[in-house]
């Protein structure tokens, strides 16, 4: 028994490094994502969601939050590159998950889903503060909206809300237009203003406000119009991408089949946009988009074609570097006319934009400053939705040699000339004063 | 929903099977090719002497839908094989696919029975545990509800098999377990009930939905062979019933075939047959006199028996007032299978009530077989248009209260008010709201929200005493309330409720504030979110600025003065031809001629050495040469000098 324990372990400890590669920064998508639900029903009723997920590739793995063997990480390696949490009224979870935990998770750079629903657990509530949003704390309220809810034979509350203030990213939702407004029902979010990093997708409409539908509102509700979130994603500095909603039911079968009619228009939709709205997301999350990297920086002289270690003051240099943009099982040319380079030392001293070949070179030139120091080629892209680039090279620069300044200035001429007509002079003197007679 | 077999691989005979028996329970017509496919896969199976047990069961399921022809020769087979599977069975898995191979044989074929089904029951019956729940195998420890249906079913299909008939006493001690069975059921919050295995160690575990399935078939199954009724109270079969029905459409196929298999057991059971009470629009429009429909069937529609539906009473939500009405019977219309409310009654107003009704059947016998739930209580939202009067705004003076300003507002048009006023003075908002009847209409949402030109909010909620709606802000309590931010605020009235059909949102215009300036400890505004387009985005670009080159004069300038350089020159040599010099004293003996041409072509290489300097030559270069030149003219001046020296003494003293 022993020997086998023995080499049990060893083969495991061979092949762990094999199994846990699948996260990489040379193929950025998620493959194996651990799913944790409240209920188990949630896998059948929320499966078109789950089963676009498969489609694509990715190997769920579905555990109960009570299930006492569910861990995220085991010798110090993570069993998953992505976690979902369709477990709002989680209390603890099982195993060795707890907030820190799953914040270690997505600080190492892992994707994470959130979806709670009205009555979310402390500890869902508190994930989510810790990702920058802040659900309402009154724990029944729920989003309500008397001018922008979904027409519905039987849901007469308006807390079945249909939504379509998406945000304007095509690279988050999606090049192709979400018509069909989105369903939710549940509770709503506001994001801290001085958080930079977490973005609302779906945003409510400036009538609804966040209250308990059943009780009278004496207090001016707490969140109000388009200030509540309904989605919300964060990128984090390392990538890591988080989805926050307040509604799991948005993710079910339901809401992904069932036809949308906003309150006073006239235009009913065969299906909502949840569908797509949260599949087009999911790609997103899962980085099957927006996902770039930037490879072969160089740099050298206009003229010549190997690198400089230094560059004198004055030089005409050539700055160049590779953008790619993953695209779930490639990498692709990344196209725009927004990369821009620095040259930086303390203070931009330059700052150009790149121009590219439509291949994914991105290049420019300019003159080095006539101020020497240790310089920075700085690449900092930052584009709503995309990972953000930050690419840094020191280079120094010289000034003159004291040879390399100009040797016959015409303004000194007269100089020279008077003192070669000086000599001139001497020469001639010299035998004037010595031979004449 | 069909889209969920597409993707069946019709190879297994268990998928093919459920995807054939839900198409069928549904009433869909099957496609011919998957007939085709399913029968030729069930020849195969049933033809082979090697298919495995479980295969040769599903096949014989599947068959019994899709209805192949079978050759009396290979049910012969069949039938050899399934009582000898019958004899050999250990775990009750085998006794399950074999008897109910058996009992699919003896639909088809009518002549097949159990010789010794006594034993069978026995041996079937001791894998029960005291709790109502059964194992697989004699030997695994783990007992289950899914065991327990599937138990049922086999047992059921032994009783039905058996040929001198079984000792009622026999079947009648299983009525208990079915009873202990049913105490471990479990409830959702809404009053459905299902069974769930409490999971082990993870293996095999079959969800709520597949164990709950799982015990109503093997429950209907047994119900439908037992003569005497089972003692399972009929609430329970109603919250089952709402359990498959109230999980929706599953996404998987199996659950899917799971939901709709047990759905249809429920259907036609002996047990107790569910009628569900259902309405097809729980929110009525008082103002167009929508009239309240109601629905009753069984759970997979087919219609109920003869019975009246009554409205029992109508309370208003969330209070424990009696009901509003009178018990009053729903009229039956024939054309719709609906029964109808056709006026609302007229004491019935905007709002949100619970509706009771109740299914009073026709025949008492009929209370036997079918089961109600009793009253049941359903959410109506009687929604209408309210009036909106009297809408005014005004700014007042503090002291006297007296109007300075006073604008009358249209609440379904646009509005553009335009006021202003400083921290003295109030401001009113009012309006009256009426429902359709012309009572008091109180709103969930009556906001009035202020925001500043930097986007600052301030929220109201506007307070009512009876149908009069008004808020006044008094502004000097409010400046610490408002950061002493003055400017422009925008003015937005919202009035909204689940049942009013009007709810609004309007800018009603704006109002300039003239506020303090704020003392130095003042709170400041909070910080506002930024906006996520302008975050991002290209940067101006920079460009160095070069140091501009020093100013020189112009070339021709440089060169003009290089001119005037020479002139002294040219003037020295001029001056030296006036006074007519002459080189008369230059040696003419051949050594110190000599010496004087070395001397002077000495001087001129130095010379020259000076201008090499300032054409190429650095410092060092020129030094090196200077100091080999240098001594060379030293030596020859020397010469030079002395001998001239000597020959201008000699003059001297001639």
């Amino acid at each position: 028994m022993g020997k086998f324990w023995v080499i049990f372990v060893a083969s495991i400890s061979i092949l762990l490094p094999f199994l846990c590669n699948s996260f990489s920064p040379e193929t950025p998508t998620d493959r194996r994502v651990l799913v944790l639900l409240d209920d188990l029903a949630v896998k059948s009723s929320h499966s078109s969601y789950f089963n676009s997920l498969k489609l694509r590739g990715f190997d769920l793995d579905f555990k109960l939050t009570d299930d006492p063997k569910i861990a995220l990480q085991r010798y110090g390696q993570y069993l998953y590159d992505a976690l979902i949490l369709f477990c709002p009224s989680v209390e603890r979870f099982g195993g060795s998950v707890d907030v820190a935990a799953i914040i270690n998770f997505v600080d190492s750079g892992h994707d994470l889903i959130i979806a709670a629903d009205v009555n979310a657990s402390d500890l869902i509530r508190e994930i989510a503060t810790e990702c920058g949003v802040d659900f309402d704390e009154d724990p029944s309220a729920m989003v309500i909206d008397h001018t922008g809810y979904a027409v519905s034979e039987t849901e007469g509350d308006h807390t079945l809300i249909a939504s379509d203030d998406f945000i304007k990213s095509d690279v988050i939702i999606g090049s192709k237009k979400i018509e069909a407004p989105v369903l939710f029902q549940g509770i709503g979010h506001s994001l801290n203003p001085v958080n930079s990093l977490v973005l609302k997708v779906l945003s409510a409409s400036p009538s609804a406000y966040s209250a308990n539908p059943l009780s009278k509102l004496s207090t001016p509700p707490s969140l109000t119009g388009s200030a509540i979130s309904l989605v919300s994603v964060v990128q984090a500095r390392n990538n890591a991408r988080i989805l926050i909603t307040g509604s799991l039911s948005m993710f079910s079968n339901r809401f992904f089949r069932s036809g949308v009619q906003k309150s006073g228009s006239s235009t009913k939709y065969e299906k909502s946009g949840n569908e797509q709205f949260l599949t087009e997301l999911s790609k997103w999350i899962f980085h099957e988009r927006g996902h770039l990297k930037a490879v072969n920086v160089k740099h050298h002289k206009v003229g010549e074609t190997d690198e400089s270690a230094l560059y004198r003051i004055n030089d005409e240099l050539e700055y160049s570097v590779e953008i790619y943009e993953w695209s779930g099982t490639s990498w692709e040319p990344y196209v725009t006319d927004d990369v821009q380079v620095q040259f930086y030392m303390m203070s931009p001293y330059v700052l150009k934009t790149l121009s590219n070949d439509k291949k994914g070179l991105y290049s420019a030139s300019f003159k080095v400053p006539d101020v020497y120091g240790v310089f920075q080629f700085k690449v900092e892209y930052q584009k709503l939705g995309y990972t953000s680039l930050s690419l840094s090279k020191q280079i120094p620069v010289r000034p003159y040699r004291h040879n390399e300044y100009e040797r016959f200035i015409p303004t000194a001429y007269p100089y020279y000339g008077a003192a070669f007509s000086t000599m001139a002079g001497f020469f001639i003197f010299s035998f004037v004063h010595l031979y004449n007679k | 929903m069909l889209i969920l077999f597409d993707v069946i691989d019709l190879t297994s005979l268990e998928e093919t099977y459920e995807a054939l028996r839900t198409f069928d329970v549904l009433g869909i017509e099957k496609k011919p090719d998957v007939t085709a496919t399913a029968c030729r896969l069930v020849s195969e199976t049933v033809g082979s002497s090697s298919s495995t047990l479980k295969d040769l069961f599903y096949a014989l399921k599947a068959n019994s839908i899709v209805k192949c022809k079978i050759n009396d020769k290979a049910y012969q087979g069949i039938i050899t094989r399934l009582n000898a599977a019958v004899d050999g069975a250990s775990s009750l898995p085998d006794f399950y696919y074999s008897v109910g191979g058996l009992l699919l044989v003896k639909g088809s074929k009518g002549d097949v029975h159990l010789a010794d089904a006594d034993g069978i029951f026995r041996s079937v019956k001791a894998f029960r545990q005291s709790d109502g729940r059964w194992r697989f195998s004699s030997n695994s420890p783990e007992s289950s509800a899914f065991a327990a249906g599937i138990a049922l079913e086999t047992l059921a299909g032994v009783v039905s098999l058996a040929s001198p008939e079984l000792d009622q006493s026999l079947i009648s001690t299983l009525n208990s377990d079915i009873s202990k069975l049913f105490d471990s059921i479990e409830k959702y919050d809404d009053g459905a009930l299902y069974f769930d295995d409490k999971l082990v160690d993870g293996h095999d575990h079959q969800g709520p939905l597949a164990t709950t399935s799982s015990v109503v078939r093997g429950l209907t199954a047994f119900a439908a062979v037992t003569d005497e009724r089972l003692n399972i109270p009929s609430n329970k079969i109603f919250g089952l019933a709402n359990f498959f029905l109230g999980i929706g459409v599953p996404g998987d196929a199996k659950d899917l075939f799971n939901q709709i298999d047990s759905l249809a057991c429920l259907e036609s059971n002996r047990v107790s047959i569910p009628l569900i009470l259902s309405l097809p629009s729980t929110v009525l429009s008082v103002t167009k006199e929508d009239s309240l429909q109601v629905n009753v069937n069984t759970v997979l529609g087919s219609n109920a028996p003869p019975l009246t539906v009554k409205l029992v009473g109508v309370f208003t939500s969330g209070s424990k007032a009696a009901s509003l009405v009178e018990s009053q019977e729903l009229v039956f219309d024939d054309g719709t299978g609906m029964y109808n409310l056709n006026n609302l009654p007229k004491s019935i107003d905007v709002g949100s009530y619970t509706f009771v009704f109740e299914i009073v059947l026709h025949e008492p016998e009929h209370e036997k077989i079918y089961v109600t739930g009793g009253q049941k209580k359903v959410p109506i939202f009687a929604s209408g248009l309210i009036k909106i009067e009297n809408a005014e705004i005004a700014v007042l003076d503090s002291d006297l209260g007296s109007i300075e300003t006073q604008k009358k507002l249209d609440l379904a048009g646009q509005n553009a008010v335009s006021l202003s006023a400083n921290h003295l003075q109030k401001l009113r908002v009012s309006f009256k709201l009426t429902t359709p009847h012309g009572l008091a209409f109180k709103p969930h949402q009556a906001l009035l929200k202020l925001r500043h030109e930097s986007k600052v909010e301030h929220i109201f909620v506007v307070g009512n005493s009876g149908k009069q709606f008004e808020i006044v802000l008094n502004f000097l309590g409010l400046v610490e309330k408002f950061f002493y931010l003055s400017g422009r605020y925008d003015i937005e009235l919202a009035v909204g409720d689940a049942v009013m059909e009007n709810s609004l949102l309007r800018a009603i215009g704006h109002i300039e504030l003239d506020l303090p300036e704020p003392p130095e400890k003042a709170t400041r505004p909070p910080p506002q979110p930024v906006d996520p387009y302008s975050r991002y985005g290209p940067k101006a670009e920079i460009t160095h600025i070069f140091r501009a080159p020093e100013k020189r004069p112009p070339k021709e300038l440089s060169l003009a003065f290089l001119g005037l350089t020479f002139l002294p020159l040219l003037g020295f040599l001029i001056g030296l031809l006036r006074l007519g010099v002459n080189l008369k004293n230059f040696p003419s003996n051949t050594v110190p001629a000599t010496f004087a041409t070395l001397f002077h072509v000495s001087i001129g290489a130095v010379l020259s050495l000076y201008v090499l300097f300032w054409l190429k030559l650095d410092i060092f270069q020129t030094l090196k040469l200077l100091g080999f030149l240098g001594v060379i003219l030293v030596l020859v001046g020397h010469r030079v000098l002395s001998y001239l020296a000597a020959t201008s003494a000699k003059l001297k003293s001639a």
